[in-house]
C-alpha cells in the first residue's frame, strides 16, 4: 500500500484537532519556505517487493580513530550509493533515536557523526530538504543540543523539528494490535524515510533497534504501548515503513538501557548495520548483544507479520570497513 | 534641558527599559536553537545556560539586593546594580520611578491611553490623598518581615510582581489563545488562512514554546495584574502611589535629593495644569508643598505649565526635603505586622514540625527556613524550567511559602542533567548548582514510592516498565524484579515488577510524569529525602 493511501484513509479517523492538518496532507512542508511541495509521494519500499532480494551491508570501523562518517559513506557506496534510495527532489526525513538529553559517548542516543554523513549523502543525492525528526523523551532543546543533533543541522543546514503537538495526528495504523494513534506527521510526510536508530538495552522488549525507534515517532500515551510492547514495535515499524534502516552500532549500550547515563554501560562495537531489511537489520544487531535473535519477541513477530527474515545470512551481504 | 527635550528623554527610556524587559522576559527560557559542540562534550556533565542576562532587572531593584541583604545575609550577584539606583535617587529622586521601572511605564501608559478622568475628575484624582502612606506601612511590614526572618518583598516588588503576572499568567494565556486562533485558522476552508496560521505557529513558538505551558493557580496571578491594570482608571499610577514598596523606599531615600522642584508664585496663574498631567499626586502646584518623596520625575508639570512658573533645579549645597509623609498609623503598624508575619508565618508548623509532601524544592534549594529568606516568589525559576515542572506553590509551603516554587511532576519533571533554575535565580534561594555537583552528589529532591494497589504489574493488570526504562540514574534507582502474579482473569502471569532503591532515587521525578496511570501515578515523588533538609529524611 503507497503511503498516500495511508494519508488519505485517515479522513475516517478525523478528530478535532485535526483538520490542521490537512495542510500537511497538501503540502508535507514545515517551513513555509517550503510550502510548495506537492502531495506525499511514497514509493514502494524496496523489501515490499518480491522480485527484489533484500541486502544488508555490515560497516567495521577497524583502524584506530577511524572516521566514523567515512565509515557511513563506505557502507552507502557498497549498497549502490544514496542514490539508490533517494530520488532527485525528495524530501527526505532522518529518524535517528534522540530520546534523552545525552552526550554521545553514552550512547543513547544517535551518533551525530552518522547523522551528518547520512544527511550530506542524502543532499549530495539531490534531496530537495532534508529533515531530523523526533518526538524525544526528554525536552527536545536539550536532546538535540547534547546528542550533537542541533550541531549537525548547523553545519549541513538540515531541518530540525521538533515534536510539537499540532504536529502530531491521529492516523490509522491498521497494525495487529493497534488502530489509531496519534503520529508525528513530519515522518508520515516525507518523500523518503531513512530509520537511524542507536543500538541499545531495553529492560521490556530486550533490545531498542530499529523497529523500535518508531515509538519514537507516534505521539499520545506512549508510555501505554509497554503493556504489549513486541506488537506493537512490529505494529509501528509495519506503518512507518522505511526507506532503509541504518543501525548505529559504533557504541552500544549493554545495560541500564534505554536511557544509560554511565560509560561503563557502553560497549564500542564500531559497527554499521544497513539494510532493507528492517527484521534483517535488527536480528544482524542483537548479536553484537550476544543475543539470540529467535528469542527476541519483536523480531520472532516481525518475521511472523511478514516485515523480513530474520535470516540475515540468507540476504545479500557485503562487509566494508575502514 | 528644555521641559519638552526632559519629557521626550523619559519616554524614550521608558520604551527602553520596557522593551528591554519583555525582551529578557522571552529569553527566560531555553531557546529552540542551543547549540553545543558535541565533539567537546566529554561526559554528561554539559550546562546548558541562558544566552541574555535575564537577571537584569531583578538586580536593578534595591529592594530585592536589600532585603536579601538584611533576610538572607547576602550580598546578591549584581547588587550594585541596586546600590547605584540608590544612589541616583539619592542625588535625583524617583527617576527610576519615572524614567526606568517597566511596572511603572505599564501603569502610565495604562493611565495615559485615552484617560478615564477628565478635567475636574482628573484634578481631584490627582489630589494627594492620606492612601498613598499604605506603601510605607507596606515597605516597613516587608522589611521587617525579612529582617525578622520571612522575606515576602517579592510578592509585591514590582519587578517580580511583573515578571511574575507576566510569565505565568498573561505570556502563556496569549499562548493558548493563539493556538486557539491558529487552529481555527488551519481548519478554515480559505487555504491562504491554512499557510498563514502554519507561519505563524512557527513564529510564535520560539516566544511561546513548541508546547503549551500551564501554572498551577496561574488564573489568580493573571485577575491580580488585571485588578492592578484597572486601579489605574481610578487614580492614575495607582500602584506607584499607593502600594509599591520599591516606591517607597526610593521616596525615602530622596529626602536628600539634590534635584528640586522649584516654584514661582508669582507666575502662577493657578490653571492647575501641572496638577492635571501629575503622575505622583505630589502637589506640583505653587502655593502647596511639594512632596519630594511621592514626586516620579516624570517632568509633567514642568513642561505642562504655560507660565514657566515650575522648573527642576539642582540646589547646591543639599539640604533635607521635607519629610516624606509616612503617617505615625503606617510605621507602627508596618512594625506590628512585620513582626507578627514571621510568626504568624509558622503557626502551620511546615518549618519545626511537619513538611508536606508535596512541598518538592528545585534541585539546589537552600534548607527552607534559608530559603524563605531569599526566595522573591518572582517566577523566573518557572519561566525557565524547560519540562514546566516548576510552579507556584499555593498552600503546600505553608502560607509564608506562598508562590514559592514548587515541583508538580505531573506537570513535568526535573531533567537529570538540567540545572537551569538555580541558574537564573536572581537571590540564590536556588543555589547555582552546576551539572557535576547535581549528579554527582547527588542532590536529591525527593523520593519515589511505588503504590502497588494501581501499579499495572503489582495489580496483575499488564506488564509495565516504564518508571524503570526513564530512570535516569545509572544504575537506575527503580529496578526489577521477575514475578508471577494473578492476573484479574485469575491466570497467572509473569511480570517485571518494579521496586525503589531509595539511596540512589534523586525524585527527579520522570518516573511519575511517565507512568501510564494519569492522574495520579502509580509511582510518585514525595519530599522526604531531599538533601537540603537534615529533618526531612527516611534512612538511617
Amino acid at each position: 500500500m503507497s503511503r498516500e493511501v495511508e494519508c488519505t484513509d485517515t479522513s475516517h479517523s478525523i478528530t478535532r484537532r485535526e483538520s490542521i492538518k490537512k495542510l500537511f496532507r497538501l503540502s508535507g512542508s514545515f517551513a513555509l519556505t517550503g510550502a510548495i511541495t506537492g502531495f506525499a509521494r511514497m514509493p514502494l519500499p524496496a523489501w515490499a517487493d518480491s522480485q527484489k532480494k533484500a541486502f544488508m551491508v555490515e560497516g567495521i570501523g577497524q583502524k584506530e580513530g577511524y572516521s566514523v562518517k567515512e565509515l557511513t559513506r563506505k557502507v552507502f557506496e557498497s549498497a549502490g550509493g544514496m542514490k539508490r534510495f533517494v530520488s532527485k527532489g525528495d524530501v527526505v526525513v532522518i529518524k535517528p533515536n534522540i530520546s534523552w538529553a545525552r552526550p554521545v559517548q553514552l550512547a543513547a542516543t544517535t551518533n551525530p557523526e552518522v547523522l551528518e554523513g547520512v544527511v550530506e549523502l542524502c543532499q549530495e543525492a539531490g534531496a530537495k530538504k532534508v529533515r531530523i525528526a523526533d518526538n524525544t523523551i526528554n525536552d527536545a532543546r536539550r536532546c538535540f543540543s547534547l546528542s550533537g543533533a542541533r550541531m549537525v543541522a548547523e553545519n549541513t543546514g538540515a531541518d530540525l523539528i521538533f515534536p510539537r503537538s499540532s504536529l502530531m495526528r491521529e492516523m490509522k495504523i491498521h497494525g495487529h494490535r493497534l488502530d489509531v494513534w496519534p503520529v508525528f506527521v513530519p515522518l508520515v510526510e516525507a518523500d523518503k524515510l531513512i530509520n537511524l536508530p542507536v543500538a541499545k538495552h531495553h529492560a521490556l522488549s530486550a533490545l531498542t533497534l530499529g523497529m523500535k525507534n518508531w515509538i519514537g515517532g507516534v505521539g499520545g500515551r506512549r508510555s501505554a504501548l509497554h503493556q504489549d510492547i513486541h506488537p506493537s514495535i512490529v505494529d509501528l515499524a509495519q506503518f512507518f515503513k522505511p526507506t532503509v534502516t541504518l543501525i548505529d552500532a559504533i557504541r552500544i549500550m549493554t545495560r541500564n538501557g534505554p536511557s544509560g547515563g554511565s560509560l561503563s554501560d557502553v560497549a564500542e562495537k564500531n559497527t554499521l548495520i544497513l539494510s532493507d531489511d528492517p527484521v534483517a537489520a535488527d536480528a544482524r544487531a542483537s548479536q553484537l548483544f550476544g543475543k539470540n535473535p529467535e528469542n527476541l519477541g519483536f523480531i520472532r513477530l516481525g518475521k511472523k507479520w511478514g516485515l523480513g527474515t530474520d535470516d540475515f545470512l540468507s540476504l545479500d551481504r557485503n562487509q566494508v570497513s575502514v | 534641558m528644555k521641559a519638552k527635550h526632559l519629557v521626550w528623554t523619559r519616554r524614550i527610556s521608558q520604551a527602553f527599559f520596557l522593551l528591554l524587559f519583555l525582551f529578557l522576559l522571552i529569553e527566560s527560557r531555553l531557546p529552540q536553537d542551543i547549540f553545543v559542540d558535541y565533539s567537546r562534550v566529554l561526559s554528561a556533565e554539559q550546562d546548558l545556560a541562558l544566552h541574555q542576562p535575564v537577571k537584569f532587572f531583578f538586580e536593578l531593584s534595591p529592594l530585592i539586593g536589600l532585603s536579601s541583604l538584611v533576610s538572607g545575609h547576602r550580598i546578591i550577584n549584581g547588587f550594585l546594580w541596586g546600590a547605584g539606583v540608590l544612589v541616583l535617587t539619592v542625588l535625583l529622586g524617583r527617576v527610576f520611578c519615572g524614567f526606568v521601572c517597566p511596572f511603572g511605564t505599564i501603569h502610565h501608559l495604562v493611565s495615559w491611553v485615552k484617560p478615564s478622568l477628565k478635567g475636574e475628575r482628573m484634578l481631584k484624582a490627582n489630589q494627594k490623598t492620606r492612601s498613598q502612606r499604605i506603601k510605607y506601612f507596606v515597605l516597613i511590614a516587608l522589611f521587617v518581615g525579612a529582617v525578622m526572618g520571612l522575606n515576602m518583598v517579592g510578592l509585591l516588588d514590582p519587578i517580580s510582581f511583573l515578571f511574575r503576572s507576566l510569565a505565568l499568567s498573561v505570556l502563556p494565556g496569549a499562548g493558548v489563545g493563539l493556538r486557539v486562533l491558529f487552529d481555527a485558522m488551519a481548519s478554515s476552508d480559505i487555504k491562504i488562512f491554512n499557510y498563514l496560521s502554519y507561519g505563524a505557529e512557527v513564529m510564535a513558538s520560539p516566544v511561546f514554546g513548541y508546547s503549551d505551558q500551564a501554572y498551577q493557580g496561574a488564573w489568580f496571578i493573571g485577575v491580580l495584574f488585571l485588578i492592578i491594570l484597572f486601579l489605574n482608571r481610578i487614580r492614575p499610577r495607582f500602584w506607584c502611589r499607593t502600594l509599591c514598596p520599591l516606591g517607597a523606599l526610593l521616596g525615602l531615600c530622596s529626602r536628600v535629593s539634590i534635584l528640586r522642584l522649584e516654584k514661582d508664585h508669582e507666575k502662577c496663574t493657578n490653571c492647575q495644569l501641572c496638577v492635571k498631567s501629575c503622575q505622583g499626586a505630589a502637589s506640583p502646584m505653587p502655593g502647596e508643598k511639594w512632596e519630594n518623596a511621592e514626586c516620579l520625575a516624570c517632568f509633567n508639570c514642568f513642561h505642562a505649565c504655560p507660565e514657566k512658573a515650575l522648573s527642576f533645579r539642582f540646589s547646591w549645597p543639599p539640604g533635607l526635603n521635607p519629610r516624606p509623609d509616612m503617617g505615625r498609623r503606617a510605621v507602627l503598624g508596618g512594625l506590628v505586622a512585620g513582626v507578627s508575619f514571621p510568626f504568624l508565618g509558622r503557626l502551620d508548623g511546615q518549618l519545626s514540625k511537619v513538611s508536606d509532601p508535596r512541598l518538592i524544592r528545585p534541585p539546589g534549594s537552600l534548607p527552607e527556613y534559608d530559603f524563605l529568606t531569599l526566595c522573591q516568589r518572582c517566577g523566573l525559576c518557572m519561566k525557565a524550567c524547560p519540562t514546566n515542572v516548576i510552579n507556584p506553590a499555593l498552600t503546600e509551603a505553608g502560607m509564608a511559602g506562598f508562590w514559592t516554587p514548587r515541583l508538580i511532576m505531573t506537570m513535568g519533571y526535573c531533567e537529570y542533567t538540567c540545572t537551569l533554575c538555580g541558574g537564573v535565580c536572581p537571590t540564590g534561594a536556588i543555589e547555582n548548582i552546576s551539572v557535576k555537583e547535581k549528579i554527582g552528589r547527588p542532590i536529591k529532591i525527593g523520593s519515589a514510592y511505588v503504590d502497588r494497589g494501581s501499579c499495572l504489574p503489582w495489580s496483575g493488570n499488564a506488564p509495565c516498565i516504564v518508571c524503570e526504562e526513564h530512570c535516569p540514574t545509572s544504575p537506575k534507582a527503580i529496578y526489577l524484579k521477575e514475578e508471577r502474579v494473578i492476573a484479574p482473569d485469575g491466570k497467572a502471569m509473569t511480570v517485571q515488577l518494579p521496586f525503589v532503591d531509595l539511596r540512589k532515587c534523586t525524585g527527579c521525578g520522570i518516573c511519575e510524569n511517565k507512568c501510564p496511570v494519569r492522574g495520579l501515578a502509580a509511582i510518585r515523588i514525595i519530599a522526604a529525602g531531599e538533601s537540603r533538609s537534615l529533618r526531612n529524611q527516611i534512612l538511617l
